[in-house]
């Protein structure tokens, strides 16, 4: 076999490779080459490794039978995807709860970890740990799929809006919401700090 | 500290690398894309020798991980496996290193079916500070142009286009390693060869590790018999485990992840092996089963494990992108331009 090497052209826009794919149907896995293990890391964070995988599999399928409706004029496909990860996470509600309560009462060590990831754990102060996790298991679905799209998928609060389809006036003040409560968990509620 | 960036650490020590078998999940989305009719098992990297093939890569990355460098210690004398160097030593410390690995179920040369030699071929790279480690399998029946190689016969075998494990199987490690760096472009420092069977051995050199089930299994079939909940388990109960058909929904998939909790259990068993007198008889159990290429500096090479285990590195794993071959649909050959992006990408890293 010939190995072509090709030089890179400009990397092509999520939104290119969507449009492509409704002629040309394969091309739709270029896009699981960009996001796949992005989402699979967040998802993992949320639901743990064993339903990761399923449901990055299963985000894709959706994503693939909705190409038609994708908004064209949004380069970037992360918040969509992200908005189809966040439905298909939030019927694992109840796992969801149970995982963080879980990690309440044990120490990180019970989720099934590698140690690797371990060793530059920046939490390392056990006593946080489960007030965190405590915290989020408690807190409302919305809520929750705000904050961990801010603060684990990295979104902007737009992107957040895009992704749940909701404005972003909602989505400030899920997030105050959220944070609000989880800085009453961890019980440093500093009143100086501006909330955004 | 500030909340959200207390949150983001937690987060980070929840989250899990993305398992080799996500490619599987590529695979769902292209049979989705081919409108059902590409109905063909997915295959990584094989057919129906999946499992134990993905069982092999548990087993390969393990020993990349924490054996490989101090299994390059095979055929030392004991003076120098007493001696371990664990102090600061220069060697090789600050650069990053490339090995490949072949998962084989035996040595090169010795009958059977050729094909079945080396079925899993993995380019790993160790990044400078051994945080970082990639693993990029290269599907055996990848067709690429194999370079003149000499067999072991002493003949030579003329430059052709096949599968890439007919390179193990024409001129051993030696042919393989050529055909790898001249396929990928990757300059590869070390290659290493291991045994399937070696796993059990790891496991056991390891004192057992654990599993967790869901519920107990009695399987005839694999021999197994495990209650549900933790089980501490030898190598031959965790090779059962790992192999299991008839549990969960059966498929390959399940299997797949068994596997991967297999890894993980080994690797945190493994990082917590203490001194590195214990590291040292790990790694000469799980030498009995390897087959490397020579003239290392021995004491650099248990260095350089001593790094790894300290580092707790991180793994990637990758499947080379690829598609089913043009002139053969049972083959495949890597998709271009993204498989040589990844290849400069790693030797960049």
């Amino acid at each position: 076999m010939v190995s072509l090497m090709i030089p890179l052209a400009t990397p092509r826009q999520d939104s290119d490779l969507i449009a492509e794919s409704r002629a040309r149907p394969e091309a739709f896995a270029a896009l699981f080459d960009r996001y796949a293990a992005m989402l699979y890391r967040y998802v993992s964070r949320r639901l743990g490794p064993e339903v990761a995988e399923d449901l990055v599999g299963e985000t894709f399928l959706v994503a693939f039978g909705r190409r038609d409706r994708y908004d064209l004029t949004r380069p970037d496909a992360r918040p969509w995807l992200f908005g189809i990860v966040s439905k298909l996470v939030s019927r694992h509600h109840r796992d969801e709860a149970a995982r963080y309560r879980a990690l309440t009462r044990s120490p990180l060590d019970d989720v099934a970890e590698s140690p690797a990831e371990r060793v530059e754990d920046g939490v390392r102060a056990t006593a946080v740990r489960p007030l965190l996790a405590s915290a989020l298991a408690r807190l409302p679905k919305g809520d929750r799929d705000v904050l961990l799209l801010i603060a684990w998928a990295d979104l902007s609060y737009d992107e957040v809006a895009q992704a749940l389809g909701i404005p972003v006036g909602t989505v400030r003040s899920r997030l105050n919401r959220a944070r609000r409560k989880v800085r009453e968990a961890l019980g440093h509620t500093n009143p100086l700090r501006d909330e955004e | 500290m500030d909340d959200l960036t207390t949150l983001r650490d937690f987060g980070r020590g929840l989250e899990h690398e993305p398992p080799a078998g996500l490619v599987r999940q590529r695979s769902r989305l292209l049979d989705e894309a081919a409108g059902g009719r590409r109905r063909r098992p997915a295959r990584w990297p094989g057919g129906r020798r999946a499992g134990w093939i993905a069982l092999a890569a548990v087993a390969a990355i393990t020993a990349a991980l924490i054996v490989v460098p101090t299994v390059l210690l095979r055929g030392s004398t004991g003076a120098h496996l007493l001696t371990p160097a664990t102090g600061d030593r220069p060697f090789k410390q600050g650069e990053a290193l490339t090995v490949l690995l072949l998962g084989t179920d035996q040595p090169p040369l010795h009958g059977g079916n050729p094909a079945e030699r080396s079925d899993l071929i993995i380019l790993l790279r160790l990044s400078a500070d051994r945080k970082r480690a990639t693993a990029v399998s290269l599907p055996r029946d990848s067709l690429v142009r194999i370079p003149q190689c000499r067999s072991a016969d002493g003949r030579t075998v003329a430059a052709h286009v096949d599968m890439i494990n007919q390179a193990y199987a024409i001129g051993g490690l030696a042919c393989a390693w050529k055909t790898v760096e001249t396929t990928t472009g990757v300059r590869v420092d070390h290659a290493v060869a291991i045994r399937y069977d070696g796993l059990a051995k790891l496991v056991d050199a390891l004192g057992g590790v654990e599993v967790t089930l869901p519920r107990a299994v009695d399987d005839p079939k694999s021999k197994l018999k495990l209650p549900a909940g933790r089980s501490l388990v030898d190598g031959r109960t965790a090779v059962a485990y790992a192999r299991l058909r008839y549990v969960g929904d059966g498929s390959d998939i399940a299997r797949i992840k068994r596997n991967m909790t297999l890894m993980q259990a080994m690797l945190k068993k493994a990082s917590r092996l203490g001194e590195p007198a214990a590291l040292v008889s790990f790694v000469r159990v799980a030498a009995t089963s390897v087959t490397t290429d020579a003239g290392l500096d021995l004491d650099a090479m248990l260095t350089l494990a001593v790094d790894v285990q300290r580092a707790g590195t991180r793994v990637t794993a990758l499947t080379v992108p690829w598609r089913p071959a043009e002139r053969d649909p049972n083959r495949i050959e890597w998709k271009q331009p993204e498989a040589s992006r990844l290849f400069a990408q790693l030797a960049d890293e």
